[in-house]
């Protein structure tokens, strides 16, 4: 899936923000912990030497009961079998606070008045277990404070930044070669921006320039076509009254009619496409499409006969649409051609209307055209047909001037155009 | 009758010329639009064919030199120009008739034809060959006095054909000839057919001659034989 070139850099930046946060807070804890019972530790060593030091040298064997009576965290334990101090962590039963915590705990030989006895330190570590809490959670929500003021300030930085970007963008986007509107990039302070707008506009400029040349090229070379063909017509009108002409000759001369008058066909339907393109039938009416179907019929009905094809409607209600009425007769005399061309002898053509859409549908070849050149300039598939080639982009121009979609569909052993509004 | 062509192409207008030459017509040709207006101010015809692109000047010139000089000649246009506004624009000068080229001699000599016939017109509007009597106005038929059932397509078919006597109509002429605007969409000309076999059989049945004759391989021809 395509992603918004900001949701790109944020997620980058979050992806890198809570990696550092998964990996920061163990570690945090790990070393503030540590650092911690060092401190206990030091502590209670301390406590002993002071004990060993100032304690221990004045006290009597009576003494001791006395200690370890007025003192909960410091004791002394007759048992002695230890050689070195020792140093663990470990849970006792709290009276005072009446549940289990945990505590710091060292036992180290000392003598007292030539006996050996254990002396006992203990520090609760409850408090600093909460303080590491605290710093903990303080850690987190500085770091999470810290991102999301990172984050969202990337994010409206960017937005700012990547403005123009999104405004050419949009520019772009409706920009239409065929239409005069020029497109309007506004300045900005960036470079490259600036850049890329002029370079666009050129790049714009230039396949404008070409497309009107072509169009126009399209335009004139079908009117100067005209006087030749009609010369070329007049001629074979000439040449075929004369009465020496032979079988073969007359036969040469039927193909040759039959051509020019292809040719004419093909050059007229070149002229109307080059005036829908020069906006030529801008003027439009309210029309009805099934008025349109009713005037051609009875012509459509007789072309028909030739292939003994068989006409249903299935007229809706009467509608009526917005169109230029010179092209809505276009529109439907070449569906109706369209049905009958790539008909089937003894095929059908059913045309249904309601009041949305147009349908055309015919039999025809057994299998589905290809969608994605239908409506391509001569591009059809047989080219030894009668056809010119233009028909289905003349109705898609059509449709396209009018702000209508076609459709093809292929269901039933039936080729189907739907027109809807 | 006298018929003025003006066209600057010269092959075409030869065979216009000569297509048109021969039956009741005298065709007089001139390719400029200065020769016309002299032609024009010196005689009267009784159609004028004009292009509308001249070397040195536009066919509506003429068109608005005639309406200045108070002339009543049918005027039919034959362009390559196909708009809509050229069309109007040519009618509102006063012109009676538009065709578009390229088109078949053939076309051009029934509308000459009916331009004249509308011109002429003193009551009745009847085109009669030999037996055949035509009622364009009416719409009707008689052979030898006797109405027969007639489409408007065939009255419109066997004008065509009278029009064009002696001389060979191509399918694709008939054809184009019969489909009036839809011409453009034809694909084929089988139809055409169908339509002379029908006529014929209805002239024949009502007792009028065989002038409807076939020429193989190109189309038909109406001949008094």
């Amino acid at each position: 899936m395509n992603k918004k070139l900001l949701n790109k850099t944020l997620s980058a930046y979050l992806v890198y923000s809570l990696l550092i946060l998964l990996i920061a807070a163990p570690v945090f804890y790990y070393v503030t912990q540590k650092l911690y019972l060092k401190e206990a530790d030091e502590t209670l060593i301390l406590h002993k030497k002071e004990f060993v030091q100032f304690a221990a040298p004045n006290m009597s064997e009576s003494d001791i009961a006395h200690w370890n009576r007025f003192n909960r965290n410091r004791k002394i334990n007759p048992v002695s079998n230890l050689l070195t101090d020792t140093i663990y962590t470990t849970t006792y039963y709290d009276t005072v606070e009446a549940e289990l915590e945990p505590y710091r705990e060292l036992h180290a030989p000392v003598t007292i008045q030539g006996v050996s006895y254990t002396y006992t330190g203990r520090i609760n570590l409850v408090e600093t277990e909460d303080l590491l809490k605290s710093i903990a959670l303080l850690f987190f929500t500085i770091i999470s404070i810290l991102l999301a003021g990172l984050f969202f300030i990337t994010k409206k930085l960017s937005q700012n930044l990547w403005k123009p970007f999104y405004q050419t963008l949009q520019q772009i986007e409706t920009i239409e070669i065929d239409k005069a509107k020029q497109p309007g990039f506004s300045n900005t302070d960036i470079e490259e921006f600036n850049r890329l707008n002029t370079s666009i506009k050129k790049l714009i400029e230039n396949n404008r320039v070409i497309y009107k040349s072509q169009k126009e090229f399209i335009e004139n070379a079908a009117h100067e076509l005209q006087t030749p063909l009609a010369v070329f017509q007049a001629k074979i009108d000439t040449l075929i009254q004369r009465t020496d002409v032979t079988l073969e000759q007359s036969e040469i001369l039927d193909s040759l009619n039959d051509n020019v008058s292809r040719l004419n066909r093909l050059n007229k339907n070149l002229l109307l496409l080059s005036k829908m393109e020069n906006d030529g039938y801008s003027d439009r009416e309210t029309i009805s499409l099934t008025n349109c179907i009713q005037k051609n019929l009875d012509f459509f009905t007789e072309q028909a006969k030739a292939k003994s094809l068989l006409i249903k409607m299935d007229l809706g209600e009467d509608f009526y649409t917005k169109s230029n009425p010179v092209l809505a007769d276009v529109l439907i005399s070449n569906l109706f051609l369209n049905a009958i061309k790539h008909n089937i002898n003894e095929g059908q053509i059913i045309i249904s209307t309601n009041k949305s859409s147009i349908t055309f549908s015919n039999s025809g070849q057994a299998q589905p055209l290809n969608d994605e050149h239908l409506f391509n300039r001569f591009s059809k598939k047989n080219p030894s047909k009668d056809g010119t080639g233009l028909g289905l982009s003349i109705i898609k121009k059509i449709a396209d001037i009018n702000g209508w979609k076609v459709l093809y569909n292929y269901a039933n052993n039936l080729h189907s155009f739907t027109i809807s509004f | 009758m006298k018929l003025l062509l003006i066209e600057d192409e010269k092959e075409l207008a030869l065979s216009i010329q000569k297509y048109l030459t021969g039956k009741d017509f005298v065709c007089e040709w001139v390719c400029s639009k200065n020769d016309a207006i002299d032609k024009i101010s010196i005689y009267d015809y009784d159609c004028i064919l004009i292009d509308l692109m001249l070397p040195d000047g536009n066919g509506f010139e003429i068109l608005k030199e005639l309406k200045c000089q108070k002339k009543t000649e049918g005027i039919i246009i034959i362009s390559a120009k196909e708009s809509l506004d050229t069309r109007l624009e040519g009618f509102n000068l006063g012109a009676d008739d538009y065709l578009t080229k390229p088109f078949h001699l053939s076309e051009l000599l029934v509308r000459i034809q009916a331009l004249i016939r509308r011109k002429n017109f003193k009551g009745s509007n009847i085109v009669s060959y030999n037996e055949i009597e035509i009622d364009i106005l009416s719409k009707a038929v008689k052979v030898n006095n006797i109405k027969i059932d007639v489409t408007k397509k065939e009255i419109d078919l066997l004008l065509y054909l009278i029009g064009n006597e002696n001389r060979v109509l191509s399918k694709s002429a008939i054809a184009e000839h019969l489909s009036g605007d839809m011409a453009d969409m034809l694909d084929n000309h089988d139809f055409v057919y169908a339509h002379i076999k029908n006529l014929k059989k209805k002239l024949s049945d009502a007792g009028s001659g065989e002038y409807i004759k076939s020429v193989y391989g190109l189309g038909y021809k109406w001949k008094n034989e």
